[in-house]
Formats: C-alpha cells, structure tokens, sequence
C-alpha cells in the first residue's frame, strides 16, 4: 500500500506532516512529501489512514 | 497610515526590553534587531533573539533544533502541576504526548463542526450589541469585545449560560496568572482550583450521557482508541476559556482600534464591502498581532548569520517583529487591508499559500500553530460585520488615544487598548 498526495487539491496546510512526520515531511514549496514507499506495517497504515481522515482538502489517499 | 519607524542605531542596551517605552512602542527596537542583530545574544536577560521573518518561520518550521518544552516529557517533571491551566498541551514539546492531546481536539474548531457554531455566534454577538445599542456609544473592550468570545466559548461548551460573568471573572485570573508574579499565579491557581470543582461534576456526567456540546465531545473523543483523563480536559477546558477567550477578546479590539485611529479612510470601505472584515483581521494579525513572542529551547547548537546559539539557550521569537520585515513585506510599517503582498485568506499551520504570498505570523507556524485560527478569525469577522452593520457613522469618541497599550503582567503579556470609546447614530 502507498500514500498519494493530490497537489491540485492539496493546499499546504500542514496537518499531515506535523501530525505524521514519520510519514511526511514539507518539501521546499510546502506540499507533502511521502517519506515511505510502502506502507508495510500497520502502524504505519493506521497513521496514513488518520492523516487521510484529517486532511482538510481531502488530499490523501492510500492505494493497494 | 503609520509613523515611520525611527533608526535607532546599533547600540542596543538589553534593559531597553524592561522599559515602559519598549512596552508601548517596541516597533523600533524590533527593526533595530533586524537591522543589525538578527541574532542578538541578550546577556543581560540570558536569552537570544531571533526578528526577521525568515528566521522566525524558520525557527517555527524546526522542531528538531527548537523545543518549546521546558521540561522533558519522561523526566522528574510533573505536567501540569505548576501551570494555572493544570495538565494542558502548552507544557508539551514536541512529544507524542503533545501530538495525541492535539489531534483529540484539533478538529473540534474547524471546518464542518466550526460551521455548527456558526448561527451562535450570530446570535451571542446580537445580544451583546443588543444591551448597548440604545445608548449612542460604547466602550468596545468593556462592552463588546471582552463579552462576546467568552460567551461563545462557554456556549460551545454547553456550561449553564447563567453563569459567563463567572467564567469571565475566573478567565481573567487565569489569563493573568499567566505571567510572571507570584501573587497573579496564587489567584490564577485558585481561579482553577474553583473551576475544576465547579466543572468536575459536569465531566462526569457528561462522560456518561454525552450530547452534543464541545465538553461532551471532548470528554468522549477519542484518538488511537484513548480518551483524555478527567485531568486533561479539566486543563482543556481552562485552556479554552482563558486562550480561546482571552486573545480573541484583544484581537477585536484591535481590529476597532486600528480602524478608528490608524485607518479611519478604510473603515468605509470595510462598511462597503463586509467580506473585507477578513482582510481587517489579516492584516491586524500582522502589524500588531495580540502576541509578539513565543519562547523556544534549543536541542543543539545552531548556526545562525555567523553566529551559534548554544544547546539548551532560550530563544525569543519575535513573530511581531516577523511581521514588520521589511525582507517579507513592503511598506511594513503601513497598515492597509488592501495589502496585495500578505496572504488575506485563512492561515496554514505549514505558513506556505498557493498564491505565492508571504503569511502573517501571528497565530505561529508549525508544530504548536495556534489551534483555535479558524474559530477566532470567524468570531472576530462576524462579531465586528454584526455591530458596524446595526449602526451608522461609527467614530471615536475622543480625538486622541494613548494606543495599544503595554503589555503587563496583567494582560498576561498581551497587547491590547485598555478602553476605546466610540460613538454611533442608530
């Protein structure tokens, strides 16, 4: 499973990589850079899923 | 329109941040900081200072190499145990801990269930209004602007409605035990201690037979399968109340402040067009936000303009001086609502816009960005639409204003007017 960032919808608030920082971290323009290629542990899944929850542009998504 | 700010030189004496002067004006100390010591190493206070706006959104973007904890989360420390709003998110660093207490209740403010609120704030504000509309003038800070985000807040909250002076009366301890006397934080801890047996009861029940109120919805949130403890919402609460309360509070009141006396000409065009009350609070949040500094620790030597802050040094952040960086905004020192070079929209916890524009750095940036942005921008903006739409040929009442005032031990360190007098015709 990966996370997806969809950057037309994005629009840089943050809550992803403040809250997630093991998942992403802000790139130069402040968009969401994914960190981890694979989400292969659930711990990871369960937190790329509450990242997806609270985006508030409906950014993220998390594809088999 | 704004004075210029004065060229005071590089002499810089570190007492100049205990004078009154500083206090009522600090606008010219923070350019000479800018100027010629965007580091400046303040032996006097034993702290650094960080001014211009890129190294303050830096500092805020680096939480690796700054903490705003004073104390490590698995230390001898006992959270809570010496801060007027008992257990609270403010103590916390850049934990764990910090991240699951936030994310119970960040999105409380926010989006869809701030739209919930919205009719009550409509509603609270009318009657505020309501109680002085006949009298031809009003003092904002006594009268309306103290009045309505507290009344919000314990109305969001679901606490009984006869009981806001109350609340009014402990938020002010608690705000005030916030700063640095001992007497302000013994009667900011008793404000608390009265606050969590009034609301202990209420916890209780509530956690059993929640509704719909933000108490209950704290009470009962729920994140990674945990729920607060009755401590931490007790804290909660008395964060809301006195933070949420308090600076929202001062936010509208400088808003009035800047708009009678700095830029009457625009106030027209605020009567003309009300979406532009956003615009007002904007551009208040950057030419003199309610807060100026925040303090950060830091957790490694930094290298900064050919200078090295050490490990474990306290840093002020001077978002106030951020803001009137001449490297970030042109004309700073002028406060225009037309601004076409500060983003005008809502804020970003990251600070970054799709419009290219630089953002205010009133509410921080980052890790511990402001929670309640959302909530206080739509307070403020329907607060102020609501009043300069009841009434006709707003003005102040007296020619002259001493200003903003200092910020005291008192105000918990906040800058506001201490009374602004309008007058209205119905």
């Amino acid at each position: 499973m990966k996370v997806v960032i969809d950057k037309d919808k994005c629009y840089k608030s943050g809550e992803c990589y403040y809250n997630h920082p093991e998942l992403f971290k802000m790139d130069d323009e402040g968009f969401p850079q994914v960190l981890v290629d694979e989400l292969n542990d659930a711990t990871l899944v369960q937190h790329a899923e509450e990242a997806r929850e609270v985006c508030p542009a409906v950014a993220i998504s998390i594809v088999e | 329109m704004a004075e210029p700010v004065a060229d005071l030189g590089p002499e810089l004496d570190p007492r100049v941040f205990d004078s009154e002067e500083f206090q009522r004006d600090p606008f010219p100390v923070y350019k000479q900081l800018r100027d010629y010591h965007p580091v400046y190493h303040d032996r006097f206070h034993n702290r650094w200072i960080l001014s211009r706006y890129w190294d303050v959104d830096g500092a805020f973007q680096d939480n690796e190499s700054y903490d705003r904890a004073m104390y490590k989360p698995d230390g001898p420390y006992d959270f809570g145990s010496s801060h007027v709003f008992g257990p609270n998110i403010l103590e916390y660093g850049n934990s764990d801990e910090h991240r699951r207490l936030r994310n119970i209740v960040a999105g409380q403010f926010v989006g869809q269930k701030l739209n919930d609120f919205l009719p009550m704030i409509d509603q609270i504000s009318n009657e505020v209004i309501d109680r002085f509309i006949d009298d031809g003038e009003v003092e904002i800070v006594s009268q309306f602007s103290s009045q309505v985000p507290i009344r919000v807040i314990s109305n969001m909250l679901g606490l009984p409605r006869e009981d806001e002076d109350t609340f009014v009366q402990w938020y002010q301890y608690l705000i005030a035990g916030l700063g640095f006397g001992g007497e302000h934080l013994a009667r900011g801890l008793k404000a608390r201690n009265d606050m969590w047996d009034y609301i202990d009861p209420m916890i209780e029940e509530r956690t059993k037979n929640p509704g719909e109120d933000l108490l209950s919805r704290i009470c009962v949130a729920e994140m990674n399968g945990t729920r607060m403890t009755p401590e931490e919402v007790k804290g909660f609460v008395a964060l809301l109340l006195a933070a949420g309360g308090d600076t929202t509070d001062k936010a509208i009141a400088n808003m009035w402040y800047h708009l009678m006396y700095t830029r009457p000409d625009q106030y027209a065009d605020v009567v003309a067009e009300s979406s532009l009350w956003e615009n007002v609070f904007t551009e208040m949040m950057r030419y003199d936000p309610v807060v100026h500094a925040q303090f950060r620790f830091t957790t490694r030597e930094i290298p900064v303009h050919g200078k090295v802050i050490p490990e474990r040094a306290g840093v002020i952040l001077y978002l106030g001086a951020g803001n009137r960086d001449e490297r970030a905004f042109e004309n700073p020192d002028t406060f225009d609502i037309h601004r076409d070079d500060l983003h005008m929209g809502r804020e970003n916890r990251s600070g970054r816009y799709k419009d290219g524009k630089n953002g205010h750095l009133g509410f921080g940036i980052g890790q511990h960005f402001c929670m309640g942005y959302a909530m206080a921008r739509q307070e403020a903006a329907i607060a102020c639409k609501l009043l300069a739409e009841r009434v006709k040929n707003l003005r102040p009442k007296f020619a002259e204003h001493v200003g903003i005032t200092a910020p005291s031990i008192d105000s918990g360190g906040f800058r506001a007017p201490a009374e602004l007098w309008l007058e209205f015709d119905r």
